[in-house]
């Protein structure tokens, strides 16, 4: 009978129900795009620097990414690299070399980082191919070719068909200097690695450097990103190989990772914010609609409602009206994510976080989006609604029934 | 909760209720001893704001006085916690307001049959119930509508419906024929008189009506919230 009034009670006072439900529903669905938006966001950050430039998961010596170093290398890569393909969730792997130098056009000079790629499995892994902004990628056989970074080809006022000095030192002590023909440009969306970046072929690095057979990380892409622990774990036990370490972007990337979280906890104050406009919307709709119904829960009380059943009729009505919103809050929450899944939000400039260039914000359609609003919304209707339902149940009849 | 045996009775120990209005203390109720056996058929009269339905408040458990102590069928209401109050009116004491004071949102069957469902009794034994009881007060057949189409009297039966409907030893009525005609207060107050000398219910009420007066086997009249008399009819 308690939830038959509750029931009755909110369709008694439509206005005042729809207000409340207005509340609840503006507030879900503002906090389900907020989500939608910012997973997106999130999303396509982690992925454009995962899939496009460090890979999902990187293997390397023991000790390399604390100090990398020339002579810490991953010996007989092709193995391991086979190792890592048998593994359950890998869609890819590469090999790459990693050296510092100094590059030449003319008689500009600057500092370079070369780095050594397998074309082929480079474009399958992180679409190497798809950074090449001018010119042509580099051929799959080695040729004594360059593609150096956009800003690096501004630095040193290089063109396409214009050679490339590289000086260095090898992994024997030798003096490293060799010419590659520029052949192509490429942007990786990263403003540093833009700037210092010339890309070699692999057998031209492990020449260069006499590496040969050997290199300093194999980068791994896995089919879904949510599983990257579970696989990383099954690569380490997979090579049961205590030189190498094996880590997931978030190791490989930490500052990049941390700048994340703590960006993402910035979202979730705002997320606060818009709970609280609504919790005080609702509290008060509810305490109005408490104290207009004073007489009413007298009378309750003097026929023998207890306290507690009087508490629980106000937190019903609360729940009611809240289960209502969340229905309505989800349609339009997803509906909006969905939409802003496909159009996105386009910047009047384009932004950079992480060294990651973003034109466009699109959402992401994910349970989170539904979940996080719904248990929110329930959550502080609810707890505002304690408030008002506790004032009912105390309510003394005699008082109460002389208002009108 | 049990229920309170027939013989038992309502008392009363200098029971005063003050309310504070601008710092000045005004006495509702002033010093009230009264006991009341059960089966009684008593109105408390008096001109307004001699303390009637305060009276009728605190022997309820509805309000609480400000000095005094009150024992119904033998049990002190102010060792009774809130929960123990709302059973204890729910199981042994029926309202008849003077506002009638229907629960909106129920029909006239459900606002009958409310009570009963507090107390936990069956479906079947609760409709069987109602409908009685409508039949009892004469409203047969409107046991589906809302309070808002029936008259002010009809409401009126519906509140004595529901008051009496889990036969609770006393009832308690609160000007009870005040928004009603004089021939549906005549009704009303012939089918109160029926049901106290069938079942033996104790009625209590406060009125300013001749015809409740005349109808009472005891008059107690307050003034200044004191008892001014008190008579027994032959």
């Amino acid at each position: 009978m308690i939830l038959k009034i509750a029931i009755r009670n909110t369709f008694r006072q439509k206005r005042r129900t729809i207000l409340t439900a207005l509340a609840m529903v503006v507030g879900f669905t503002l906090l389900s795009v907020t989500i939608g938006l910012s997973d997106g966001a999130y999303g396509n950050i982690i992925s454009m620097f995962t899939r496009n430039r460090i890979g999902h998961i990187q293997v390397h010596r023991e000790g390399y990414l604390d100090k990398p170093s020339l002579y810490e290398t991953i010996d007989g890569y092709t193995a391991v690299g086979k190792a890592i393909q048998d593994v359950a969730g890998v869609e890819a792997w590469t090999p790459r070399i990693y050296a510092a130098g100094l590059g030449s056009v003319g008689e500009k000079s600057t500092a370079v980082q070369i780095i050594g790629v397998d074309v082929a499995r480079e474009t399958r892994a992180t679409r190497f191919d798809q950074k090449i902004v001018e010119g042509n990628v580099l051929p799959e056989a080695a040729s004594h070719e360059a593609v150096i970074g956009k800003n690096l080809a501004k630095i040193l006022s290089a063109k396409i068909g214009n050679e490339i000095v590289i000086f260095s030192q090898g992994a024997d002590g030798s003096l490293a200097n060799d010419v590659y023909k520029i052949v192509g440009i490429a942007e990786s969306g990263d403003d540093v690695t833009d700037r210092t970046a010339c890309y070699l072929h692999i057998e031209d690095a492990q020449e260069l450097f006499v590496l040969d057979g050997r290199a300093h990380e194999i980068v791994v892409i896995v089919s879904n990103i949510n599983h990257v622990d579970k696989i990383t774990s099954a690569i380490k036990a997979g090579l049961n190989d205590s030189t190498l370490d094996v880590s997931p972007w978030q190791v490989v990337a930490k500052s990049f990772y941390r700048a994340m979280k703590a960006d993402q906890q910035g979202d979730a104050i705002s997320r606060w914010v818009i709970m609280l406009i609504v919790a005080i919307g609702v509290l008060n709709t509810v305490l109005m609609s408490v104290l207009e119904r004073t007489r009413e829960y007298g009378v309750l009380k003097a026929v023998g409602t207890t306290p507690m059943q009087i508490f629980w009729l106000v937190i019903c009505e609360v729940v009611i009206i809240t289960l209502g919103s969340i229905c309505v809050g989800a349609l339009l929450g997803g509906l909006a994510n969905y939409l802003l899944s496909i159009y996105g939000i386009t910047y009047p400039e384009e932004i950079t976080f992480g060294g990651m260039k973003l034109k466009t914000l699109y959402a992401e359609v994910n349970v989170r989006c539904l979940i996080v609003p719904a248990i929110t919304v329930m959550l502080s209707a609810t707890v505002v609604g304690l408030f008002p339902a506790i004032k009912a149940a105390r309510i003394i009849p005699a008082r109460a029934m002389r208002t009108h | 909760m049990e229920q309170i045996e027939k013989t038992d009775v309502i008392v009363t120990e200098g029971v005063t209720k003050v309310y504070t209005t601008d710092g000045i203390p005004v006495y509702a109720l002033n010093g009230i001893d009264l006991t009341i056996e059960s089966g009684e058929f008593t109105a408390l009269v008096g001109p307004s704001g001699s303390g009637k339905t305060t009276l009728l408040n605190i022997i309820s458990g509805l309000d609480s006085p400000t000095e005094g102590k009150v024992w119904l069928a033998g049990k002190l209401l102010s060792e009774m916690s809130g929960n123990e109050l709302s059973d204890f009116r729910r199981d042994n004491i029926g309202f008849v307001f003077q506002a009638y004071n229907l629960i909106p949102v129920l029909t006239v069957e459900e606002n009958v049959e409310y009570i009963m469902l507090l107390a936990g009794i069956l479906k079947t034994e609760r409709h069987k119930r109602v409908i009685a009881m409508l039949e009892a007060v004469g409203l047969d057949g409107m046991a589906d509508r809302q309070p808002t189409q029936l008259s002010g009297g009809q409401q009126q039966r519906v509140a004595i419906a529901r008051a009496m409907v889990s036969e609770p030893a006393i009832i308690l009525a609160d000007e009870p024929t005040a928004n009603v005609d004089s021939k549906t207060g005549a009704d009303l107050l012939e089918m109160m008189h029926r049901l106290n000398t069938e079942t033996g219910m104790t009625f209590i009420f406060s009125t300013h009506d001749p015809m409740v007066m005349e109808s009472a086997r005891r008059l107690i009249t307050l003034r200044d919230g004191q008892i001014d008399s008190d008579e027994t009819k032959q």
